[in-house]
């Protein structure tokens, strides 16, 4: 990853004065989705691209060493040798963005990718996932020991109680000891938007974070009713883009939940060319929460390369 | 595009270009083969393609040929004229509901062929969505189904012939031609060259839908002269245009003194301000005013107007925003090198550039560009720049943001941003422009009523207002009557001396009063200082000497009353109301003064002259209590978001009396204006000014504003000249020969007036003055106001 966001003091004049249009953000939202994309090798390329901005997840409460382990192969390759080759794009060795678990199968998916001789970072969701209603003191030790274990990137999630009641300046406080708990590792911070209620609380949650020195805003945890939606993301967007006019610094994206289709990934690249321009389309400034979108990019590439589409066992199983 | 296909996976992985789109065209250019590329006229229900035409050829934007239109003569005119007649009569008898029925079967033939239509109106570029046209057929097959019910003092004027501009878009065409049909009328449209071949294929489909043959048929060729042929023949009875000024213009001129009505929508190439104040959510702002000024071709162009306090951070969103904006397609290198001229003249006078890259050296393409730091005097804000240039100005205060938004000659739309309810309907109401637009930009639908202020037009569209073009009262004959131009001389018109006044021996045994006009409140000579004879009923003796007012008279009074009528409109409906019943009042006691003054005028008996004042209270008292009935509301639109539609007073409005009925015609016309809010500079009838001269006594007394009535006598034509030539009066109300109509419709086209014209003879109207006459109190309401509709999008 790049350089880091170093955050700076709250400033809460900022972000008393945010104001959003609800409606004209939806109506952007509508033109982004109804952007034409081109057909054949410009969509495979845009697919791969979203490949590599997967952060890989799984996050359930059945996880175990062992789909962790096939979790983090995938990841590893996420699509065919075969398929790249064909398309010349063997030589890259093409990885998802990271792989994401929770805290305590960190272990497993370090151990895993070291076997495996890979420098894929692993991300771990942290501070009382997904509600966050835990006591500061526990949510900052759950975040040392994934850090301790070996994750790379850190995915926290802030105190709605917080955010919703407009208490900004604690907000920061927390945010800003979970950024020392992270040390080297990049933080990613959850605003769990389906809970903030107006598109102006979400983007004063994001200038906080940011302003907090959050390496990454992402949407949701994947728990909540309302997960990643276009008129949302456009919304945080533009946050970072403000929060870059101001500091210089730029903070990354990452959408996460209820996004299973190729096209999906196709439209959330669009909108990130369209509102950030093109630097924000890779893995260190954007990253997709996905855990079922990669099979249906194989499927995808897959026609593209052999113009048929796979049956399930032909792809490698997740 | 030769190179992209040559890309790889690799290359485009690195790059993450957008690739190429097309757009599929099959369907259209199947339509097209089908008719071998030669579209024709459509007449009578069927396509005709007569030989020995001259054609004009379409091109796509690629330059490819699309097709060839062929360009009417006489001959063909003449056929389509005739054509129409007999439409309008297999058209007129059907019932409403049967007429309702052909336009929500065309809607859905629409919807079969949408395809067809959307990519044929793309490959000629008049683009349209189908879905907007069905909306259309929609909404006015309700108005068709209604229209004996909700408008029964109205009948359809007949023949009207609908023409626009090539460069004007599918649906203000369209927007012509439904409410018409709806109401009744036969149509003859002329199409542009971009609309013709999509005009024609919807033609087609209306005969599908089963609209009677002759109803609606389609002249091509678009040239001036062909607009004013088809107006010529005396079948035709009005004449509404959309599309660019200039047209507009030579429309009017061409067809001056044909005695035909003719009405126009200059929205093509209107400027319209993009306001960002600072409450405004910056962001959607920044992406409304580039998707409104660059993303497609527009047949308007847009000033970005922004508030000081942020105007750093719009310009640095623009920069950010804009980076990505490709290179745009320009019609021809004639538009290249004017692009380049406002470019570079901006430049000169310190005006900075956002542009995503530099122009190419060579070729039709050019970048998205922001002339940053210029002014309302620069020539690329006076001169509207072509595509794809976008001005921006800034301003300091919420009022300095109306004020520069204001200052334009046209009054189109306006897009306004702010998060702030209170200052976004106190802007909405400032502006003297037919939409605004709040948060948003470019909404349109036809239940909104829209007028052209200033000088972007002269009729309503949309709504039940905009259905008036197209309609005219049943009760009365229509107020032109049919005639060739005469040979006139525009500028000599109006110029002939008035006789000068000497004494005379007759003059020392009848003592002649002299009587004052009456100019911002005040009543005082003419500023010339002469006056003129007014002769006595038996002809033989002079009854009065009145002021002979001339331009500047009308100046002062126009200078007056502009001052004074913004005031007017402010007070609200209930406070005019009351001032109109104390006019009333005082007419009442002055009754016996007035009744005296009209029977030493036209020779009437004391009851009769009696009758006429008691009349004429009556009417003040009756438009008194219309002043609160007249509102707006908020019509009901498919998309999210709440409309206000709300009526506007036009401004200064200019008034030429007729002869009849001298008392009682002054004040239902100054009832009707002043009621809703406008001032008035009326000129009584020539022959018999006494009677409004004596009224001046009664609005001395009343607390009507001073200056929102002024009455100047003298001589009609050249008190008709002065009106006419300036610029403030937005409206003139005319009752007069044949000659000063075509005056009129010659001369006030820049900027367009608002005409209401009647060539009557002495003695013909006197009907139409009578105290029942509903619809002309409603023709006059209708006459005396425009309308502005305010967008606002919420869930």
């Amino acid at each position: 990853m790049s350089a880091r966001n170093p955050g700076m003091n709250i400033d809460l004049e900022w972000v008393s004065k945010v104001r959003v249009n609800t409606q004209a953000v939806l109506k952007r939202a509508q033109q982004i989705q109804s952007v034409k994309l081109a057909k054949k090798q410009w969509q495979a390329a845009w697919l791969l691209k979203a490949v590599t901005c997967i952060d890989l997840t799984t996050l359930a409460g059945d996880d175990t060493p062992s789909n962790v382990h096939r979790l983090c192969m995938k990841a590893v390759q996420p699509v065919p040798y075969e398929l790249l080759r064909s398309m010349g794009m063997h030589e890259r060795g093409l990885t998802t963005g990271a792989v994401c678990v929770y805290p305590s199968r960190v272990a497993d998916a370090v151990k895993t990718l070291k076997a495996a001789n890979s420098s894929l970072p692993v991300a771990s969701v942290a501070t009382g996932f997904p509600a966050g209603q835990t006591p500061l003191r526990t949510r900052l030790e759950e975040v040392r020991a994934a850090v301790a274990d070996g994750a790379a990137e850190i995915d926290i999630v802030i105190n709605r109680t917080l955010a919703l009641t407009g208490q900004w300046e604690a907000m920061y406080d927390e945010i800003r000891q979970f950024r020392e708990a992270c040390g080297d590792a990049h933080m990613k911070t959850i605003l769990a938007i389906g809970e903030l209620g107006t598109f102006t609380n979400v983007y004063k949650a994001s200038l906080v974070s940011m302003m907090a020195g959050s390496d990454f805003i992402k949407t949701s945890t994947g728990k909540e009713s309302v997960n990643a939606t276009y008129p949302v993301a456009i919304v945080m967007v533009r946050a970072i883009r403000d929060y870059f006019l101001r500091t210089g610094h730029k903070v990354g994206f990452k959408p996460a939940g209820g996004i299973r289709t190729a096209k999906e990934s196709l439209v959330w690249l669009a909108l990130m060319k369209e509102e950030l321009g093109d630097e924000w389309l890779s893995p260190h400034l954007f990253r997709l929460g996905a855990s079922s979108l990669l099979a249906d990019i194989e499927r995808q590439i897959f026609h593209y390369v052999t113009g048929r589409y796979p049956a399930l066992h032909e792809l490698p199983m997740a | 595009m030769a190179g992209s296909t040559s890309k790889t996976v690799h290359d485009i992985f690195h790059s993450m270009e957008y690739g190429p789109t097309s757009s599929s065209s099959a369907t259209a250019q199947a339509w097209l083969e089908s008719h071998s590329r030669a579209l024709g006229l459509f007449i009578d229900g069927r396509f005709l393609n007569p030989a020995d035409r001259q054609t004009r050829t379409l091109a796509d934007t690629k330059g490819d040929h699309v097709c060839s239109v062929v360009c009417a003569v006489e001959e063909d005119v003449s056929q389509g004229v005739s054509s129409s007649a007999g439409g309008l009569r297999s058209w007129s008898a059907l019932s409403c509901p049967q007429r309702a029925k052909v336009l929500l079967k065309w809607a859905s033939t629409l919807g079969q062929y949408g395809q067809c239509v959307a990519e044929l109106s793309d490959l000629s570029q008049a683009s349209c969505s189908p879905a907007s046209l069905v909306r259309l057929a929609q909404y006015y097959s309700s108005w068709a189904q209604l229209r004996d019910a909700r408008l029964p003092h109205w009948s359809p004027r007949g023949v009207v012939e609908v023409v626009v501009s090539d460069d004007c878009p599918l649906y203000s065409l369209m927007l012509k031609v439904l409410p018409a049909l709806a109401m009744g009328n036969a149509v003859i449209v002329v199409p542009g060259l971009s609309t013709a071949p999509s005009a024609l294929l919807l033609a087609q489909l209306f005969t599908e839908a089963g609209l009677p043959a002759g109803v609606l048929n389609i002249l091509t060729g678009s040239a001036v002269s062909l607009w004013a042929k088809v107006a010529h023949s005396p079948t035709v009875s009005s004449v509404t245009y959309s599309g660019n000024k200039q047209d507009g213009v030579a429309l009017c001129k061409t067809t001056a003194g044909l005695g035909v009505a003719v009405s126009v929508s200059p929205a093509v190439g209107a400027t319209c301000p993009f306001v960002v104040f600072e409450s405004a959510d910056i962001d959607s702002a920044v992406d409304g005013a580039i998707e409104a000024a660059f993303k497609k071709r527009k047949e308007i162009q847009w000033v970005l107007c922004v508030q000081e306090s942020v105007l750093d951070s719009v310009v640095a969103r623009l920069r950010l925003r804009m980076a990505g904006l490709k290179c745009v397609a320009l019609a021809s290198e004639a538009d290249r090198s004017l692009v380049e001229a406002v470019v570079q003249g901006a430049q000169q006078q310190g005006a900075t550039l956002i542009q995503s890259c530099g122009p190419p050296a060579m070729g039709l393409q050019y970048p998205a560009t922001v002339l940053c730091g210029v002014a309302p005097s620069s020539p690329c804000v006076t001169s509207p720049p072509p595509w794809p240039l976008l001005p921006l100005m800034s301003f300091r205060s919420n009022t300095e943001g109306v004020a520069l938004a204001n200052h334009s000659p046209h009054g189109h739309a306006a897009s306004i941003w702010t998060e702030d309810l209170t200052l976004a309907l106190e802007a909405a109401k400032s502006l003297s422009v037919g939409s605004v637009w709040v948060n948003s930009h470019s909404v349109c639908d036809p239940s909104l009523p829209t007028s052209g202020h200033k000088d972007s037009g002269t009729c309503t569209d949309g709504g039940q207002e905009g259905l008036y073009q197209f309609l005219q009262p049943s009760s009365s004959c229509p107020s032109l009557s049919r005639s060739s131009p005469a040979s006139l001389d525009y500028d000599k018109f109006g110029s002939a001396p008035s006789p000068a006044i000497v004494p005379t021996a007759r003059c020392v045994c009848v003592a002649t009063k002299f009587y004052q006009q009456f100019v911002g409140g005040k009543s005082c000579k003419s500023e010339s200082g002469g006056s003129f004879a007014v002769q006595a009923p038996d002809g033989a003796n002079v009854l009065a000497y009145c002021p002979d007012g001339g331009r500047k008279d009308v100046r002062n009074a126009v200078e007056a009353a502009s001052k004074v009528q913004p005031g007017w409109m402010k007070k609200g409906p209930s406070a005019r109301a009351q001032s109109l019943y104390s006019l009333a009042k005082g007419l009442e006691a002055k009754r016996p003064e007035l009744a005296a003054a009209i029977r030493a005028q036209t020779g009437l008996s004391l009851d009769e002259a009696d009758q006429e004042v008691e009349l004429s209270v009556d009417r003040l008292t009756d438009w008194a209590a219309r002043c609160t009935q007249a509102q707006g509301g908020a019509p009901a639109v498919p998309q999210v978001g709440s409309a206000l539609s709300l009526p506007q007073a036009l401004g200064v409005v200019g008034v030429i009396l007729p002869d009849n009925k001298p008392l009682l015609s002054l004040v239902t016309l100054l009832g009707a204006a002043v009621a809703m809010g406008n001032a008035v500079v009326m000129v009584p009838s020539q022959r018999y000014p006494v009677p409004a001269l004596t009224f001046i006594q009664v609005l001395q007394a009343s607390d009507l504003p001073a200056g929102l009535v002024n009455i100047i006598s003298g001589a009609r034509d050249q008190l008709t000249v002065a009106l006419a030539n300036h610029n403030v009066i937005k409206a003139i109300w005319y009752w007069g020969s044949p000659e000063g109509c075509q005056y009129l419709q010659h001369t006030c086209t820049g900027p367009f007036k608002t005409l209401w014209l009647h060539s009557w003879g002495p003695g013909e109207d006197e009907a139409c003055w009578a105290p029942t006459s509903a619809s002309l109190l409603e023709e006059t309401w209708h006459n005396a106001i425009q309308w502005r509709s305010i967008w606002i999008p919420t869930a």
